[in-house]
């Protein structure tokens, strides 16, 4: 095994995995409000709403992100509408999590003694303002282990964006093997860098967690 | 009629005439007719299953009755009349008719992700919209008023569960109630932290508080309630001042419950 | 907007692609089992040195992407001397991946058994293996198949990936359809349609297995 070639082209795999990075961060912040306004819908006494985020859920966590990436990049252009690699798959990166993000606050959520909501009804909350500061608050914080994975998934999730030629971390490792022709090596890096990506994630929830947990006497 | 109703409804801090509730085809309240008088103690006491809990959610409207009308301080709760159609209020206007009534639960239902003094302080601040200090100093008054002002920046986690209730009652103090409504307050105590919440409750009913408080605590009936009033099986049984009622109840059902109750205790006071 | 006959003439390749890939995910589902069983069992040794070779394994494969591994196995191995063909490095590949995943759920299923109800059956004269056949397993299997279940359909969705590695899977199968025939929407609501059918059926059965065990 040699190293050398691939260590030269180390500044282009940093620059992929800042793609990567902003990537996996803007689909998980879309996902988390995509994935929140799912999850009030599928809480909602709103039949039509429940079935609505119900369909979502089952479809974007039923449906491979490689396939979604697949539709959402050829088939729009069938009907007139152009498609960038960078949209498409910012889009299908999102839909993707906030499927999953959606059950996951729905979860959260379920944990939640019905007490807190009434105690703030009796007081003279909005459903709006119970939501906000009884809910939210409460919900990230019990959810913080399954969003950490979520947001694992995510990053490694992101290194199919390469098949629709966004030049990521993975896409980048292919530009570099087709130049260098050291398959192996510029892929152990590569793996080097998720590896480092996603045990920084874990490591942020684990430490989040912690912070966050509640402390009794 | 309606009128007098009205009139009656006006005097009344809380009037229920004719309430009935069902779970299904479970009719857990049945004709229910009771007049909370202003500044009246009134203990709801009764077997476990009778009614009791569901009789008091329904007049802050946390259920829904079928049958009948609440009014709360001369206002129909959760309905209105149109062209003789009862249609359900939406949540605002529930809330605008019990915004004088305050609630203290069994399970306290303090939020964890906020200290004593956050919590107590929510409601000023969010439904309110008080400025921070004024949400500051009303939070720590009612903090005081139940004896943690000490307390102001522990987590719920942090405190003993009479403590947690204290707070919960400071909470329903810090919105300047008229009424206050008691949900078996101390049924989840460990038994020495009961006498705590008590004495939290006197000092309220000492200071002309409307107070409705259902509850398993016999002893504190008997020294604070103006009235006393013994359901079973969703209906309203027996009721009066707690000297005649406790020594000398007329229905057998009642008698039997006070001497299950005493035969309990033998060996303890009450509290 | 959608074109029935060509539904219908490309349905019979898609349900080929569609067996492709449930044939390797049953493989790899079950290589991944065994390796996840063996993993978590070799990790209930009082030995360190293979806590942390185990803990290194579990970690990064989870920690990278499964296309990733594909990768170094198909484009890499040859390197090494090791030429595996497409369908052997998918296999391989994913059999690795899910055992990560596996062996960690049967790990957090071993733990959750509390020591005391061993104990208790061993006082009542319970053997060793009876302990584990009687008490063990059965509450492990009801923690354990919810999680497992999940990581089925994991599995199936993943495989969409041994496409980009030329396995002629469903997702493969159908995206050579459109580059041949140069229709884009039948082909992909097909594809679309055959991954969320197998997924939710998946689904479904498994809640319904899970119902079963709950009431067990």
């Amino acid at each position: 095994m040699d190293f050398t070639a691939v260590i030269a082209q180390l500044p282009r795999l940093v620059a992929g995995a800042q793609t990567t990075v902003w990537l996996s961060v803007a689909a998980l912040a879309c996902g988390a409000v995509l994935g929140l306004v799912m999850c009030a819908a599928r809480l909602s006494g709103n039949i039509a709403l429940r079935a609505v985020a119900a369909g979502f859920v089952s479809v974007f966590r039923g449906l491979p992100l490689l396939v979604v990436l697949l539709i959402l990049f050829y088939v729009p252009p069938n009907f007139g509408i152009e498609t960038t690699p960078i949209t498409a798959a910012l889009l299908g990166l999102t839909l993707n999590t906030a499927g999953y993000q959606t059950e996951i606050y729905r979860a959260g959520f379920l944990t939640l003694p019905p007490g807190h909501a009434e105690a703030a009804r009796m007081l003279g909350f909005s459903r709006l303002q119970i939501a906000r500061h009884i809910f939210l608050p409460q919900i990230f914080r019990v959810t913080i282990p399954a969003l950490t994975n979520e947001a694992v998934d995510v990053v490694k999730s992101s290194g199919l964006l390469s098949v629709i030629a966004v030049t990521e971390l993975l896409r980048v490792s292919q530009q570099i093997v087709s130049s260098t022709y050291r398959p192996l090596e510029t892929y152990l890096v590569c793996a080097v860098f998720y590896f480092v990506l996603s045990s920084t994630v874990s490591w942020t929830g684990r430490a989040l967690e912690r912070r966050m947990s509640l402390k009794p006497a | 009629m309606t009128e007098l109703m009205e009139i009656g409804a006006r005097n009344a801090a809380i009037q229920l005439r004719g309430v009935g509730k069902s779970f299904g085809a479970h009719k857990v309240l049945t004709g229910i007719d009771l007049d909370i008088g202003r500044g009246e103690r009134v203990c709801i006491i009764g077997p476990s299953g009778s009614g009791k809990s569901t009789l008091l959610r329904c007049m802050v409207f946390l259920e829904t009755y079928d049958e009948g009308e609440i009014h709360v301080e001369g206002r129909l709760l959760g309905y209105s009349v149109e062209g003789g159609v009862r249609k359900r209020d939406a949540d605002v206007q529930v809330a605008a008719v019990r915004r004088n009534v305050g609630m203290v639960f069994q399970q306290f239902n303090l939020w964890p992700h906020m200290t004593a003094l956050g919590n107590v302080g929510a409601a000023l601040r969010v439904v309110k919209g008080l400025p921070r200090a004024e949400v500051d100093r009303i939070s720590r008054e009612a903090l005081a008023t139940v004896g943690l002002a000490h307390k102001a920046d522990d987590y719920p986690q942090r405190l003993s569960g009479g403590q947690q209730q204290r707070v919960a009652i400071a909470r329903a103090l810090a919105m300047s109630p008229s009424i206050l409504l008691f949900d078996e307050p101390t049924s989840a105590l460990d038994p020495e932290l009961v006498g705590e919440v008590l004495e939290v409750m006197r000092k309220l009913a000492g200071q002309g508080m409307t107070m409705v408080v259902v509850t398993h605590e016999m002893g504190f009936a008997a020294e604070v309630a103006d009235r006393v009033i013994f359901m079973d099986g969703g209906r309203i049984i027996e009721q009066g001042p707690p000297s005649r009622l406790f020594s000398n109840p007329q229905s057998p059902r009642l008698a039997q419950f006070l001497d299950t109750w005493r035969s309990r205790n033998h060996s303890g006071s009450a509290s | 907007m959608i074109d029935l006959t060509a539904l219908a003439e490309f349905a019979p390749a898609i349900w080929r692609g569609l067996l492709v890939t449930v044939e390797i995910c049953a493989v790899s589902l079950m290589l991944g089992l065994v390796l996840g069983l063996v993993v978590a069992l070799l990790g209930r040794l009082p030995f360190r040195p293979l806590h942390w070779l185990i803990r290194g394994y579990v970690e990064i494969w989870r920690g990278t992407p499964l296309l990733l591994q594909l990768f170094i196995l198909y484009y890499g191995g040859p390197s090494l001397g090791f030429t595996p063909s497409a369908y052997l490095a998918g296999v391989l590949g994913m059999s690795l991946y899910t055992g990560a995943y596996l062996s960690e759920i049967f790990r957090g299923g071993f733990d959750a058994v509390p020591p005391g109800q061993i104990e208790a059956a061993r006082m009542l004269g319970f053997t060793r293996l009876k302990t584990v056949r009687h008490i063990e397993v059965p509450q492990m299997l009801k923690l354990v198949v919810p999680p497992t279940t999940n990581q089925m359909i994991s599995i199936i969705k993943e495989s969409a990936v041994l496409s980009v590695i030329t396995v002629p899977e469903l997702t493969l199968t159908t995206t050579r359809i459109v580059s041949e025939t140069f229709n884009v929407v039948e082909p992909y609501l097909l594809l679309g349609l055959a991954y969320w059918s197998i997924t939710s059926l998946v689904a479904f059965a498994s809640r319904r297995v899970e119902r079963r065990l709950v009431q067990a």
